[in-house]
């Protein structure tokens, strides 16, 4: 398993999860919330698998958070 | 994951993990803004994963992971070095950005502005045309006729005086224009 901590101050909130959605298919996908993160947990058959879909949902995430300008603050939630 | 100095780059900048295949960066937060640091992740996602954070109160936070198999040897050395200079360059044309903003606001103003039209017979109604749009304390915009031409009064010989009670008072001479010497 493989824990991604997104920093609340980086990345948008709505961002980690639109890109939780994309990539369920491919992993198993826990998602929680701490004080200063957004906290994904990503399991997959193979510790490869696990490594590149979590690779691949932080930059995801991070694409979705630059085009749409930033990340707004720590009150943005998960929508 | 234990964390080596990364070569020749500075090792309290640059750390990469003990099995090669990722990369730490230490960013000063004070010379590079997260706008900066979004423009050269940005740039690098195709490239390598790419995941943020913050290190303490002043410093980023950047781990670029190498996306297949294990890296060519100084690859990620080089990856390290390329993300540096593409932050430089995002934090410089951020600065410029930041720099031109009251310009370009002004010029979008201006055309805006523009684009609305001429104003309307109701804007002209209310325009206030009694201040002069021109201070001109020499006289440039004077016509030759008002500056230099003669004056519109009894001063003429054989013009009737506009008013005759005062034709008896003597009047001040007006100045001539001097012809020069052997004309």
């Amino acid at each position: 398993m493989i824990e991604l901590r997104f920093c609340r101050e980086i990345y948008r909130g709505r961002s980690v999860d639109e890109a939780i959605k994309v990539f369920a298919p491919h992993a198993d996908m826990v998602r929680s919330e701490g004080p200063e993160h957004w906290v994904v947990q990503v399991s997959a058959a193979t510790p490869e698998r696990e490594r590149r879909v979590a690779g691949e949902l932080g930059n995801y995430a991070l694409g979705l958070t630059v085009k749409s300008g930033g990340a707004p603050g720590k009150e943005d939630g998960p929508g | 994951m234990t964390l080596q100095p990364a070569g020749a780059l500075p090792a309290d900048l640059c750390t990469f993990d003990a099995q090669g295949a990722s990369v730490e960066l230490r960013v000063d937060a004070a010379l590079y803004p997260l706008t900066a640091l979004y423009g050269a992740a940005y740039v690098f996602i195709d490239r390598a994963f790419v995941l943020l954070g913050r290190e303490d109160a002043t410093h980023w936070r950047a781990t670029l992971a190498w996306k297949r198999g294990t890296p060519p040897e100084g690859a990620l050395r080089e990856l390290a070095g390329e993300f540096m200079n593409e932050l430089l360059s995002c934090a410089w044309r951020a600065g410029i950005s930041e720099e031109s903003r009251s310009i370009l606001e002004a010029v979008t103003a201006q055309a805006f502005a523009g684009a609305m039209g001429p104003p309307a017979l109701d804007d002209l109604d209310n325009f206030d045309f009694s201040e002069d749009a021109l201070d001109d304390p020499l006289g440039i915009a004077m016509s030759w006729e008002e500056k230099y031409g003669k004056a519109k009064s009894a001063d003429a010989k054989g013009d009737v005086p506009r008013d005759p009670t005062k034709d008896a008072e003597p009047r001040p001479e007006t100045p001539q224009a001097t012809k020069p010497e052997g004309s």
